[in-house]
């Protein structure tokens, strides 16, 4: 295993990222923008490089284990492997609500017709 | 003219066999239609059958709703869903107002009213729970281009091979008759995309017997056709897409 460590520097940049990152989302969540599993999954983004900056002997044990030569690597594909999985219950969600927006619309415009015709059966 | 809105009256609760005395519900999806739907409807009235019709305005920037609305009932979506969300709207108000049979009919002026005799002899004829109307079995009236017609075949052809339940020549034809099974059917659920041929597609799927009647069609009166040019090979590569998905889902 290589005994490459990040620098101080490098820890500090990540960290502070991290953190006023974590802070915003922190933020957000509790003005109810986002659910705990979007603060989840969207704080990855800054808890994964925070962990390979912070834990460096943990991230060339992780990827040496998954037979990746450099740790970036194995980041940024953990990174995706996050966003893909939030993009996948995104659209979902969307078709979701896409169908139920649908299905909405729809009752909303034979509710209205009927409102219609019993005023007009009333004014009879 | 007949006062069709005063004719959509509460339903029969029998549900009589014979065509003469079936409730029938004519369902016209328009959008932007200000220009054709007053003579759609005259039309109508003017076949004397007295059918009920239900003009589904899929959130018109124009006057469609108040032209039609001086003629018929409508139901007017507050935005614009697509053809597939204008048709399940009636669809529904055919399933919750008891009607027999449901005939969809464009509001352009492509389709001529009488024609609608047609689809209730097939209907009168066999068993289906669908009629559609084609335009290729006579090859009568107004013809699209070279092009559509391959995908239209091209489609047809994935239909019929990837299903049981019918033979079919026309699968994009927005002129079609749903019975009871069908209405309760599709007003369950029902394609938000390509409407016509998925429709069909789920309907053989779910066991729906299907048949067709010979119509001729009309160019359309106003308006131009989204599905021109490279759109109609990038529309026919999507609806085969979603026929394979049909075939491959589990049936609903």
């Amino acid at each position: 295993m290589t005994n490459v460590t990040p620098s101080a520097v490098t820890v500090a940049i990540i960290s502070g990222f991290a953190f006023i990152y974590m802070l915003v989302l922190l933020r957000k969540t509790l003005q109810g923008k986002f659910d705990l599993y979007d603060f989840l999954v969207l704080s990855m983004v800054a808890i994964l490089p925070a962990g390979f900056a912070l834990f460096p002997r943990l991230a060339y044990l992780i990827s040496h284990l998954t037979g990746v030569v450099f740790p970036f690597v194995v980041m940024f594909g953990a990174l995706f492997l996050v966003v893909f999985v939030f993009m996948h219950n995104i659209t979902e969600r969307l078709h979701k609500l896409e169908r139920q927006n649908w299905a909405l619309v729809q009752e909303q415009s034979l509710l209205a017709l009927e409102l219609k015709r019993r005023e007009s059966l009333g004014e009879q | 003219m007949t006062d069709l809105a005063t004719a959509n009256s509460r339903p029969n609760p029998a549900a009589p066999q014979n065509a003469e005395q079936l409730r029938i519900l004519l369902i016209i999806p328009c959008y932007n239609e200000a220009a054709s739907i007053g003579a759609v409807l005259a039309e109508i009235a003017r076949t004397g059958r007295g059918y009920h019709t239900l003009v589904v305005d899929d959130g018109s920037t124009d006057a469609t709703s108040a032209v039609a609305g001086a003629h018929s009932p409508v139901a007017r979506l507050p935005q614009n869903l697509g053809i597939g969300g204008a048709v399940q709207t009636g669809i529904k108000y055919a399933a919750r107002n008891a009607y027999d049979v449901c005939i969809q009919i464009d509001g352009d002026g492509q389709h001529d009213p009488r024609e609608i005799e047609a689809l209730l002899e097939a209907h009168d004829r066999g068993a289906a729970n669908l009629v559609v109307g084609s335009r290729f079995i006579d090859n009568a009236g107004f013809r699209s281009t070279r092009l559509r017609r391959l995908g239209i075949r091209l489609i047809a052809f994935a239909l019929n091979k990837l299903f049981a339940g019918g033979h079919i020549t026309d699968p994009t034809s927005g002129m079609r008759l749903l019975d009871r099974r069908a209405i309760a059917f599709f007003a369950q659920r029902y394609p938000m995309d390509f409407p016509e041929p998925i429709s069909l597609a789920w309907a053989m799927r779910a066991g729906l017997k299907i048949d067709e009647a010979s119509v001729a069609m009309r160019a359309r009166e106003t308006g131009v056709s989204s599905i021109d040019g490279l759109r109609t090979v990038n529309y026919m590569i999507r609806v085969l897409g979603y026929i394979l998905l049909a075939r491959l889902a589990r049936q609903s």
